[in-house]
């Protein structure tokens, strides 16, 4: 089996993002499972504008994994979000 | 009490935000009243009955920051608008610490014990066995309690082998430590501040946010907008709290308008020194335990419930006290502004007089957000030289007061620690016992906040997160390290 390529995500930590639930993302070795932990390549990133895109109806905190950008995300979505990024 | 990360937490930070951003825009006045319903869009599925509740929540929560007494000064017919040009004219004092707003409170039912499905009438009944009162009684083959003679002792709960019986609490009175919290005739929350020692607990605990916090923002943000000397005092527990080192924070201060910034953790030292030396006077005249001062809900927790305890504390200022003294000794003009994760510190800061005013971490982070510093962003501030009192930063843990003063006690005397984690009602009773049965140790050292000041009413993150960022004055590494764990 190749070895496939880690899901690259970038946690928000902009001031805003932070706040508002951002942190306990970053708890992240804690809650995720070690199987998807393995294939994701995580860190925490200052603002990737998430909240200055207008009319979006998301809200902080925000998460990019890959090329896509995720509001509202909290511990439970990321768990659900990279368990399906990863086995894609 | 509640877990941090809640919809209410989040929903008060927006409203602090949105409010400091229409403050900075220079249109606060003109757009207030349209705050609850941008707020609380038509199309939000809300928590609360209907979104019209859930705006006139966001109408309190608005003048709670504008340090608005609810309990008294609410006046519905007034616009927002109106207390805004009122906040800007004078500031409102900021006693009592607390207010409650009675249409957001639930009046919960009184404790309570319950028997749930989930009993199934068992042969045993160890809960009809053991109750004190008799109260149980078995129909359907269930058991039911008696209300009307069930004394609340919780024995049932203990003994059923199913887990069948539930204790349905009221969180603000449960989470009080010295019952200050009760329900009015009609049911809602009231406090009485006679007995309240303002440590915050009901306000975290209720799931309505029925009690809130008198902010202290706006005399701030107004002192920040003057030609005036501001000096930030930052609580030893800042460090963590922003997704940065402890010299972002503080350039990120300096960025919001503050003139200097001195951390608090300098006049920790000073507290450590001096109650070392009363320790070791203490000591040698055998007058048996001490116990710490810089908490001030403790020191409210003595003046107002326990007046034996009043000689035992040590006499030392806390860190505020004395980084409040160092600020005006640098500069006599300066108006001192606490940050911390505090509530009581503004009761001190009202009998200190040398303190303009307190605000939170959860506070300074919507300031942040408002006028849109990116702590991790900027390059960090010199703090100078740190070294005397970098392990002051410990404060903030519990056991951290202790150890700073037991490094400064002369090491030849044996000290007993008892660290007080936390004052809740039983904790409370425990120390009412201490007037006939004086506490075994040298050194009492009291913090009414399980794990110590970082898991204050007014953080921004839980401590386990907060523990992550701390340390070394590089918080940001945390995040490095983790990634190189995984890779």
């Amino acid at each position: 089996m190749g070895k496939k390529e880690k899901v690259h995500v970038q946690i928000c930590v902009g001031t805003a993002c932070f706040v508002q639930g951002g942190a306990d993302l970053l708890l992240y070795n804690e809650f995720l499972d070690p199987a998807v932990l393995g294939g994701c390549e995580i860190e925490g990133v200052s603002c990737i504008g998430g909240c200055k895109e207008a009319q979006s109806k998301d809200r902080p905190p925000y998460v990019r994994i890959g090329e896509k950008v995720y509001g509202n995300v909290n511990q439970e979505m990321l768990c659900k979000l990279l368990a399906e990024a990863t086995r894609a | 009490m509640l877990e941090l990360n809640n919809q209410y937490t989040l929903m008060k930070r927006q409203v602090h935000a949105e409010v400091l951003k229409e403050f900075f825009a220079g249109t606060l006045k003109e757009n207030v009243d349209k705050l609850p319903i941008r707020i609380i869009p038509k199309q939000r599925v809300p928590n609360r009955c209907c979104i019209y509740k859930e705006r006139a929540m966001v109408r309190y929560r608005i003048m709670a920051l504008l340090g608005i007494n609810i309990e008294s000064d609410d006046d519905e017919l007034k616009s927002l608008a109106e207390y805004v040009e009122e906040v800007m004219e004078t500031d409102k004092s900021a006693a009592p610490i607390l207010t409650t707003i009675s249409t957001a409170c639930s009046s919960c039912p009184p404790d309570r014990y319950l028997i749930s499905d989930a009993c199934r009438g068992c042969f045993a009944r160890p809960c009809l066995a053991n109750c004190p009162k008799d109260c149980i009684t078995f129909s359907g083959g269930q058991a039911h309690i008696d209300e009307s003679r069930c004394i609340r002792c919780g024995k049932c709960k203990e003994v059923c082998p199913f887990h069948a019986v539930v204790h349905i609490p009221v969180p603000c009175e449960e989470a009080c430590p010295v019952n200050a919290v009760k329900k009015n005739e009609e049911g809602y929350v009231e406090i009485d501040y006679k007995k309240c020692i303002s440590c915050g607990r009901c306000a975290m605990s209720c799931p309505f946010g029925a009690i809130v916090e008198r902010s202290s923002l706006m005399p701030v943000v107004k002192m920040l907008g003057k030609e005036e000397h501001v000096t930030a005092l930052i609580a030893p527990a800042i460090e963590g709290q922003f997704p940065g080192t402890l010299s972002q924070i503080k350039a990120a201060l300096l960025a919001a308008g503050f003139s200097s910034v001195l951390e608090v953790s300098e006049g920790a030292e000073t507290t450590s020194l001096h109650e070392a030396e009363e320790l070791a006077e203490r000591k040698a005249r055998g007058e048996g335990y001490m116990t710490t001062s810089c908490c001030p809900a403790y020191m409210e927790l003595v003046d107002k419930h326990l007046p034996f305890l009043g000689e035992r504390r040590s006499s030392a200022l806390s860190p505020m006290g004395y980084a409040a003294l160092k600020a005006k000794e640098l500069n006599p003009a300066t108006k001192n502004v606490f940050i911390g994760p505090c509530l009581a510190k503004k009761v001190e800061a009202l009998r200190l007089k040398t303190v303009d005013a307190v605000i939170t971490f959860s506070e300074l982070a919507s300031l942040f957000i408002a006028k849109g510093i990116d702590v991790r962003e900027l390059e960090g501030s010199d703090l100078g030289d740190t070294s005397s009192f970098e392990d002051c930063r410990q404060f903030a843990l519990s056991g951290g007061v202790a150890s700073c003063v037991l490094s400064r006690f002369a090491p030849s005397h044996e000290v007993q620690v008892l660290p007080v984690n936390g004052v809740d009602k039983k904790m409370f009773r425990t120390m009412k016992i201490w007037e006939k049965r004086p506490a075994e140790a040298d050194l009492v050292e009291v913090m009414c906040c399980e794990g110590g000041c970082i898991n204050g009413p007014g953080v921004v993150v839980k401590p386990s997160v907060a523990m992550k960022l701390r340390g070394g004055n590089k918080a940001a590494a945390p995040v490095k390290a983790m990634r190189s764990v995984i890779q």
